[in-house]
């Protein structure tokens, strides 16, 4: 599974979003805001889910702020950091 | 909004990492004393070892809570300051109101572990918290005969503690309350809040440009409440007196405070109508002033707006954010200055944050003020203000 | 002296969702009993239990809104939404609006979750989401948020005098004038943690209903369930349910009255002999049985109170007679005007009492 898809699908099943995982998903919506609802406390409990399922620390959140924008970019933020 | 009847505080109590006593904590805020450090009486697997504000050398109570007994200990020393003892209080309709946090939540670690496991663990962590309800402890202590309430309102429950506690002797529930708030420091909190990135391995910085977030603490403050009947013909002077309370709800997040303010001002202009005075009567505001970014900036413009040119301080660098003690320790700390005529610096203030509204007292300061404000925002959106006259000489 | 009326009901709980659920109930005598599943040592034990189901939530509530909300949290919106229905009131943006909750045991769920993910997962991976819903008090701010009710907001917690503790501070928040209308709420969940707790004091369940007036003998079954009440300080548009003459509260004996008696004896023997000293040689009624037993059922006494003082008419107490001691039990039929008191009762003897008279024309 890549990693965009294999993010959705924690994401989908522990912060209760099903529509993540609709092929009408459009990758590059906004992750936070209205689209899906999610706001600072969701930010800090993704920090925590791409820990215990990536093993990655985000300590600063700015930066995490940047790579939450949309799936695509954190699936790439994921991609870049992760050992190949 | 109405005026209300100031309602006497006739014996003050506090224990938290400053001292176990309120002349010891209320020195303690003037000799710059801050006894933070990493935890001692649990660990934890995070690399940064955020430290704490502990009580410390305080006893372990068998088949209590460490929250409960905190209260206890502070009801103690507020009960003898007002001259009440067992008999006094005999024949007198007193009732308990107690804010916290921890001491209501059914948490235990090693219960919770062994249930997963699949063993059977047997009740006794369970019994301890279900014994350890911190009103009805106080109650069933003293043997007191009013009513009885645990309030749960997460950072704000101290303060709006002390506003149940004077509704109900206004109302002619009661002849006296014993009011306040407690909370003790534990492994599963400590791990809580750290996992929303609201806290500060350094010192915590109330206000300043650079704060990162908040300690934690633990303590306890009561304080005795005293209708006007009870007060007159007991004669015993007032160290201060309850002259407002207000209290409002964001409704905007459960964490986060909501950008404007709000809430916090709606509370405060209950409180000033309460106690019938403007603005410009307070002394000083002792405010929340956790040290997390939303926080102070929030708060600080909100007191911008509705007190501008009343200083402002936070004593959490002293004591750490207590969580439901904090409104009662601070109420307990502004009826002292007043008593003291004079305010502490805010410890861990050294740099204006331009973004912030106006900068906190950077020196012990003289005021000669009659009245002052101290006030709580809590998580859940609650703003807890309430407004303490000085009270009369000893 | 200022009247306050009971405005509007919302409930949840094995009976089904909302008044008309908890009328059948009463007609019926009996609800309908669901399971508990209880992980034990020996493996998982299935408890009889009343359950509350949240359905209809989603069709009052957007799914973005519902998403974290764990299932105390959604029961305490579906009927505190029921409520301010029943009240004749929107659904939302109640500037001023007052909000009081009580419940025992508080998030026990979301305790257990956040536990597990310490557990689990290593402190570091401590979940913020279960720590927030956790706290007792988020329940409560998340009404706030969902209602637009930017009053004063008040959590208590006193197990089982947690609902006439904190009517008391709801009812003195009207006296005082400081809001017109309170939305007074109480809900308890069964959980992992409250389901083990109920094994290990009470055994498994039998199979007989519940008959809390044989105070000598255990027959409780767990519970769950909100119950709210819109309560009001104005002249109203509608008359209402009921007024709320007076909450006491104290370490007992409860002062004597004329009303008759709704008991909150549940079946539990830790209370029983108390009741029974309590309502000694009173007329008496309890409808327990139909919403189990847990901490904030007397929320449901005073629903089923306010039902009862609208209507004119008492209920028959389900599982009636036989009692063990020495009472009347009120039998079905016109009230002619009689006020009632709820009684809840500690297990360490202290007690909440809660006076409602019907509405005078």
């Amino acid at each position: 599974m890549d990693t965009k898809a294999r993010l959705k699908s924690i994401l989908a099943d522990a912060m209760n979003l099903p529509d993540l995982t609709l092929d009408t998903y459009d990758d590059d919506a906004p992750l936070f805001g209205d689209n899906l609802g999610l706001d600072s406390l969701d930010a800090v409990e993704l920090v925590i889910l791409i820990k215990k399922h990536f093993g990655m620390e985000i300590v600063d959140m700015e930066e995490g702020k940047t790579a939450f924008a949309s799936m695509n970019t954190l699936a790439a933020y994921l991609d870049r950091r992760l050992p190949a | 909004m109405n005026r209300t009847e100031p309602v006497a505080l006739t014996g003050l109590g506090c224990i938290c990492a400053l001292g176990s006593t309120v002349d010891a904590c209320c020195a303690g805020l003037f000799q710059d004393q801050r006894h933070l450090a990493p935890p001692s009486r649990f660990t934890s697997a995070h690399a940064i070892r955020y430290p704490v504000f502990e009580v410390r050398g305080f006893p372990e109570v068998p088949g209590l809570l460490r929250t409960s007994a905190l209260a206890l200990h502070a009801a103690r020393e507020a009960l003898a300051d007002a001259g009440l003892d067992a008999a006094a209080l005999q024949g007198l309709r007193v009732g308990v109101v107690v804010g916290t946090t921890v001491g209501s939540t059914m948490n235990d670690e090693g219960f919770c572990r062994a249930h997963r496991a699949d063993e059977e663990p047997g009740l006794a962590p369970m019994e301890r918290i279900l014994n350890s309800n911190p009103a009805a402890v106080l109650a069933r202590t003293f043997g007191l005969r009013g009513p009885c309430q645990t309030v749960v309102n997460a950072c704000s429950s101290g303060t709006d503690a002390l506003g149940v506690g004077a509704a109900w002797i206004r109302g002619g529930l009661c002849d006296l309350v014993l009011a306040g708030g407690a909370d003790e420091l534990g492994r599963i909190t400590y791990n809580g809040f750290i996992s929303l990135k609201i806290t500060d391995e350094a010192p915590c910085r109330p206000f300043d440009r650079d704060r990162k977030g908040l300690n934690l603490g633990e303590g306890a403050a009561m304080v005795v409440l005293e209708g006007a009947a009870s007060h007159r013909r007991r004669n015993r002077r007032a160290r201060s007196f309850l002259l407002g309370y207000g209290s409002a709800c964001d409704a905007y997040h459960p964490t986060a405070p909501e950008p404007q303010g709000a809430g916090l001002k709606r509370a405060i202009a209950e409180a000033l109508a309460g106690a019938g005075l403007p603005p410009e009567a307070m002394a000083f505001v002792n405010a929340h002033g956790t040290g997390t970014p939303e926080n102070d900036r929030v708060e600080s413009r909100a007191l911008q707006a509705v007190l501008p040119g009343v200083p402002y301080f936070s004593t959490k660098g002293f004591t750490g954010h207590t969580l439901g003690a904090a409104g009662a320790i601070e109420a307990v700390f502004t009826a002292v200055c007043l008593e003291q005529g004079r305010i502490p610096a805010n410890l861990g203030f050294s740099t204006p944050d331009p973004e912030l509204g106006g900068t906190p007292v950077a020196q012990a300061t003289t005021v000669t003020g009659l009245a002052a404000l101290s006030e709580s925002l809590a998580f859940g959106g609650n703003n807890a203000v309430v407004v303490l006259g000085k009270g009369e000489q000893a | 002296m200022t009247r306050i009326t009971v405005q509007g009901l919302g409930l949840v709980g094995g009976f089904g969702t909302g008044c008309g659920a908890l009328a059948q109930a009463l007609a019926l005598g009996r609800s309908p009993r669901s399971s508990l599943e209880v992980p034990t040592g020996a493996g998982p034990v299935l408890l009889d239990a009343f359950r509350a189901d949240t359905g209809a939530l989603k069709d009052l509530i957007s799914p973005k809104v519902l998403r974290r909300m764990d299932h105390i949290t959604r029961m305490a919106l579906l009927a505190a939404r029921l409520a301010l229905a029943d009240a004749g009131l929107e659904a939302s943006g109640h500037e001023g609006l007052g909000v009081v909750l009580a419940s025992g045991y508080g998030a026990t769920a979301s305790t257990y979750g956040l536990l597990d993910s310490m557990i689990n997962d290593g402190d570091a991976c401590t979940s913020p989401t279960h720590f927030a819903n956790s706290l007792h008090n988020a329940c409560s701010g998340n009404l706030a948020i969902a209602l637009g009710a930017n009053g004063p907001n008040l959590t208590v917690s006193q197990f089982d005098l947690s609902v006439p503790s904190a009517l008391l501070s709801a009812r003195q928040w009207l006296l005082d004038g400081r809001v017109e209308r309170v939305l007074f709420g109480a809900v308890d969940e069964l959980s992992d943690l409250t389901g083990y707790l109920w094994y290990r004091q009470h055994g498994p369940t039998g199979p007989g209903p519940m008959s809390p007036l044989r105070t000598r003998a255990a027959s409780a079954l767990p519970g769950e369930g909100a119950a709210f009440l819109l309560l009001s300080s104005r002249a109203e548009a509608q008359p209402g349910y009921c007024t709320l003459e007076n909450v006491v509260l104290g370490p007992g004996p409860m002062p004597p009255t004329r009303n008759l008696l709704v008991l909150g004896a549940d079946g539990r023997t830790a209370t029983g002999a108390r009741y029974a000293a309590a309502a000694e040689g009173a007329q008496v009624a309890c409808f327990t049985p139909l919403y189990g037993s847990m901490p904030v059922a007397p929320a449901f006494d005073l629903a089923v109170a306010a039902l009862m003082l609208r209507a004119g008419t008492l209920y028959p107490t389900p599982s009636g007679a036989p009692c063990d001691f020495p009472c009347v039990v009120a039998p079905a039929g016109p009230l002619a005007g009689q006020g009632l008191t709820c009684l809840a009762l500690g297990d360490d003897g202290a007690f909440g009492s809660v006076a409602m008279r019907p509405i005078s024309p």
